[in-house]
């Protein structure tokens, strides 16, 4: 049953926010015997004291079964999960709680589609299009379902400051195109997509979009309506929720048109022997014992990002970003990846030292206490197309401040001083 | 100076100045140990005389740790039987496979120890040994 969401959530007014504040919000950077210059939150974000305490009151005062049991402890259980639920929905803007729902990831939920949705409706000849710049978590599943019934993975290519070539990819519009599965913010490159002109040009042929917001939902300001998109997809623990819990948003068409992905119990309407019917939507796609503490601590995450504020936040991380791209730049013999523009760029940048491997840079940088990534961060497509096998990878969250840039900078001269002999 | 530091500068004069690195064309034996995941490639040849290893040398990419572990490998195995050096590659794996076996295989891969913390550094230390080992087993198919 649709249930009509109270008005949108208006953060308290904050003034000017003062992230020195905020960064004292997450115990690991108090709790860290070293100095701790977290640049990797593009691969997991630690989470502020409220969401950890949330995950803990939930076991201690009122943990129970969700949607099991008619007693009150139960009750409780199954209206904190709904409530969390309800405040997902409120982030995103979605019109109804009914058109979020849980995943263990973004990836599970990008499974979900692929399987339930695209699984239902591909033909043979059909296309599915995704971008050369996917994780490898929204270009698999794609590239299994085309295999399974015949259909043709498409690639949208890139330009040479990484961001997409819709004029080079032909057909992406046409008749054959069943599905555009496209990440708002690339986890490698950084740069920001203009997912509202392509739903808008999908939508004039009647072609469902999916979003992988992973990057994007906790660092800007994302709202379904807006976008107009069919299915959008994130996780929790990149925006400071904790691991194992993400959500699906699909309309309500596109959510009817799908089969659930996993079945059994808490999912279904009646079993019988030779034929069974499924519950309504969003439990149909919730098999097995909801993650309530994961949902209570997820919806804790979204209250304290609205807090801050989405616009402080976006903000913010444009200004960390701006101040890494610089520092990279002016440090001799870098490759900076993706593009120039931090307006169109949110909080990650990949780059190369030359002559130096990225796990050498890692390394070293982890002995002067920074973080960061290097490999080719699930995005093997895209390291081919930039002609590396992996890069290093800096990425921000509101708890990182100007001396974790300036450490990474000193880390980065260190890796060099050190390799070069 | 410290044990750590004494071993860094050990891997870092194996990397900065490497032992048996270059061609390897025209070698009895060459194999090529991959890794997907960061892109790191080495060949190792091998050239043997009556079962025991004459010439052992590298080539290939890699980060600082994979090359200077190839290094050490290819000093390491040159003039070891072909029996004593497949000892010496599971001695290797065990040292890296198992936290308290804290005594190194042999001296010369002592420095390679203060990467069995870094888990995830395992691929690029054995990456080159790994290679050598598919070489042996290549000039033992080849000699039936």
């Amino acid at each position: 049953m649709e249930k009509a969401l109270p008005e949108a959530i208006s953060p308290p007014p904050r003034g000017q926010v003062d992230f020195d504040v905020i960064r004292g919000d997450f115990p690991i950077f108090a709790n860290s015997r070293e100095p701790l210059h977290y640049l990797d939150s593009a691969a997991s974000s630690h989470k502020p004291g409220c969401v950890i305490d949330s995950i803990s009151n939930c076991y201690s005062r009122y943990y129970g079964p969700v949607h099991r049991g008619l007693y009150p402890l139960a009750e409780s259980a199954s209206e904190h999960y709904e409530a969390s639920r309800q405040t997902i929905a409120h982030f995103i803007n979605a019109q109804s709680s009914d058109q979020v729902v849980f995943t263990r990831s973004a990836t599970e939920a990008i499974n979900l589609v692929a399987s339930g949705w695209a699984g239902r409706h591909l033909q043979r000849g059909d296309e599915i299009w995704v971008s050369q710049m996917e994780h490898h978590s929204n270009f698999l599943p794609w590239q299994r379902i085309c295999r399974h019934r015949g259909a043709r993975l498409r690639i949208i290519p890139l330009d040479s400051g990484g961001q997409l070539d819709l004029e080079n990819a032909e057909g992406i519009f046409g008749t054959k195109s069943r599905l555009i599965a496209i990440t708002q913010v690339s986890n490698v490159l950084g740069v920001i997509n203009p997912i509202e002109q392509i739903v808008e040009r999908a939508k004039q042929h009647a072609i469902p979009v999916l979003v992988d917001a992973a990057q994007s939902v906790g660092h800007m300001p994302v709202d379904v309506q807006k976008l107009d998109c069919d299915f959008l997809v994130a996780s929790a623990h990149k925006m400071c929720g904790p691991t194992g819990i993400g959500f699906l948003y699909g309309n309500p068409q596109r959510l009817a048109e799908t089969e659930p992905l996993l079945l059994g119990g808490g999912m279904v309407d009646e079993v019988k022997i030779d034929s069974s019917s499924w519950a309504e939507i969003p439990a149909r796609f919730e098999a097995g014992s909801p993650d309530l503490s994961g949902a209570v601590g997820f919806a804790a995450a979204v209250e304290y990002l609205l807090g801050i504020g989405m616009q402080a936040i976006e903000q913010r991380l444009r200004e960390l970003t701006v101040h890494a791209y610089q520092t990279l730049l002016d440090i001799d013999g870098t490759t900076l990846y993706g593009p120039e523009n931090a307006g169109n760029r949110s909080g990650i940048i990949s780059f190369n030292i030359d002559d130096i491997h990225p796990h050498d840079v890692a390394h070293i940088a982890a002995e002067q206490g920074v973080a960061i990534r290097a490999g080719h961060h699930c995005c093997q497509p895209l390291m081919q197309q930039l002609g590396v096998s992996s890069t290093a990878r800096a990425s921000f969250n509101i708890y990182n401040n100007e001396q974790d840039i300036a450490a990474l900078g000193r880390a980065i001269e260190e890796a060099k001083r050190v390799l070069r002999g | 100076m410290s044990s750590d530091s004494v071993y860094k500068a050990v891997l870092l004069d194996h990397f900065h100045n490497p032992r048996n690195k270059g061609d390897v064309d025209g070698m009895e034996m060459v194999r090529r140990g991959s890794n997907p995941r960061c892109g790191d490639e080495i060949d190792v040849g091998i050239s043997c005389a009556d079962k025991v290893l004459k010439s052992v040398r590298f080539r290939g990419r890699g980060c600082s740790i994979c090359l200077a572990s190839a290094s050490i490998m290819s000093e390491c195995a040159t003039g070891m039987g072909i029996q004593q050096a497949r000892q010496l590659i599971v001695k290797m794996q065990q040292w890296f496979s198992d936290s308290h076996d804290d005594s190194p295989p042999s001296e010369q891969v002592a420095a390679l120890g203060s990467l069995r913390q870094h888990p995830a550094r395992k691929k690029c230390v054995l990456l080159a040994w790994m290679a050598l080992n598919e070489g042996l087993n290549g000039i033992e198919e080849q000699n039936g």
